[in-house]
């Protein structure tokens, strides 16, 4: 148990980790979809004539906002199985993966409300009533006007949230989940604790090479999907 | 377990919760005093392409940005007390690593942290201003460290202020994660007093509900805040 830095085990550490990646894959995948379809469902009730919906969304995003993700996960982990046991249904057994997925998409949803919402209201009013005019019915004015643009505007911050989940998504290792995080924290629990600044410095070139990538996709998809901007600004 | 919440409990645990509350504002206050005059210092660099610094700054809020906090946490927490028992060493100081309070440690991590969005933030908030404002200034004769006190640090910090809120509020849930370096903080003693019971749901439900107080506090704060510094701000008409 030497004390001093030896920088070969952030090498060593690297290769050990990557194959975690899957896991944290996973769950943002897994969460990102379920929370996005949560947003659409919170950004509609935003965006409508009912007062009590727009009231329960902005409510609900509000709470989110100011819980912690450690917070939140520990409640979902304790809380979800003690309501569902109430109604008979034993859920003690499930894998830590189900609790996860549920807080990140709980948050991500709130994140993705505001995103889609802002996304839309960025739109001015006049574009769908020039596609009604123009014979478009509803649905068409929207799939085909009104979407492909709020698409755009939504991008970048749709990037910026999905980061936001991958990094707190970290805090999975917390009830036991093995990703990335969690595969760190067994290397250097089977290291007897010494060494763990350099598993964490492999583990933070991890994450910081996998959010240059996103970001830098991001910044690609935004370049290719506002091509249609240009014509505008030029008018 | 399933026979409801033991609300006696969830009550006096809700005042153990509350010791921790001066320990995350502290946190809080420091780091933020610390990364406000730091954040804009460093944006400037950027703005104005300073060498060096530019180039460090732009690492330095990549890998800020890209990285979760609770790695942050452990990078710090592991490798400053390797750093500072080297330094005792040196120079024969009699102290022992571990007996220093977490709260150096947190205070440094969740400055560095906040530094790095808040450099996002005025960098943002001060491309707004436009250039000619400075030119102006300059032309009825202030000089540059008087034009940016009196004429662009305002105009920034009206914009920049909601994202400082958000900073702020995320700084503030980010403490939560002090617990790593055991930081006697909100989430901690709670966690404690559940490990004595097993009372786990109605811990949380407690941090959870002091958080959501202070968070709400904080955006009214900050409201008040933008409408007063907003006040000299006449109407953008054309």
């Amino acid at each position: 148990m030497e004390e001093y830095f030896d920088s070969t085990y952030i090498w060593e550490s690297i290769p050990a980790l990557l194959p975690y990646l899957k896991m944290t894959f996973f769950v943002a995948g897994l969460s990102v979809l379920f929370g996005s379809l949560l947003g659409l469902i919170l950004a509609i009730m935003k965006l409508g004539e009912n007062k009590v919906f727009q009231n329960i969304a902005h409510g609900y995003t509000t709470v989110l906002r100011c819980t912690p993700s450690i917070v939140l996960l520990f409640l979902i982990y304790y809380g979800v199985p003690a309501i569902a046991m109430n109604f008979g249904v034993n859920l003690n057994d499930m894998s830590s993966v189900f609790f996860v997925v549920i807080t990140f998409t709980l948050q991500f949803g709130a994140l993705m409300s505001e995103v889609i919402r802002s996304a839309y209201e960025s739109i001015d009013r006049g574009q769908y009533e020039a596609a009604v005019s123009v014979g478009l019915s509803n649905m068409q004015a929207y799939r085909r006007i009104i979407f492909p643009q709020a698409f755009v505007v939504a991008l970048p911050n749709f990037g910026n949230a999905l980061l936001e989940l991958m990094k707190e998504g970290a805090l999975a290792y917390t009830i036991g989940l093995i990703d990335v995080m969690g595969k760190a924290n067994l290397i250097i629990a089977s290291n007897y604790n010494s060494h763990a600044l350099e598993i964490y410095i492999g583990l933070s070139i991890i994450y910081w090479v996998l959010s240059i990538i996103i970001e830098q996709f991001f910044l690609k998809l935004e370049r290719v999907f506002s091509k249609g901007n240009k014509g505008l600004k030029a008018a | 377990m399933s026979n409801g919440l033991d609300f006696e409990f969830l009550i006096d645990t809700f005042f153990v919760a509350l010791t921790g509350v001066p320990v995350a504002i502290l946190i809080t206050v420091v780091s933020l005093a610390i990364a406000l005059p730091l954040g804009f210092i460093l944006a400037l660099t950027r703005i104005n392409k300073m060498l060096v610094l530019n180039q460090f700054s732009r690492v330095y809020v990549s890998f800020v940005r890209g990285t979760p906090v609770i790695v942050q946490i452990f990078i710090i927490y592991n490798s400053v007390p390797l750093l500072l028992a080297s330094i005792f060493e040196k120079y024969n100081i009699q102290m022992d690593v571990y007996d220093v309070n977490p709260i150096w440690y947190a205070l440094i991590v969740f400055s560095l942290n906040t530094t790095a969005t808040l450099i996002e933030v005025f960098r943002s908030a001060i491309n707004t201003v436009s250039k000619g404002q400075l030119e102006a200034a300059h032309s009825v004769g202030l000089t540059t460290v008087q034009a940016f006190r009196r004429i662009i640090v305002p105009q920034t910090l009206v914009v920049a202020l909601p994202n400082i809120c958000n900073a702020t509020v995320n700084l503030i849930k980010a403490t939560s994660l002090g617990y790593a370096m055991s930081l006697p903080e909100i989430t901690l003693k709670a966690q404690v007093a559940a490990n004595a019971s097993y009372n786990y749901i109605e811990a949380y439900l407690d941090i959870f509900i002091i958080y959501l107080i202070i968070c709400s506090l904080v955006e009214y704060l900050f409201k008040r805040l933008e409408k007063r510094l907003r006040k000299y701000q006449i109407a953008p008409t054309a």
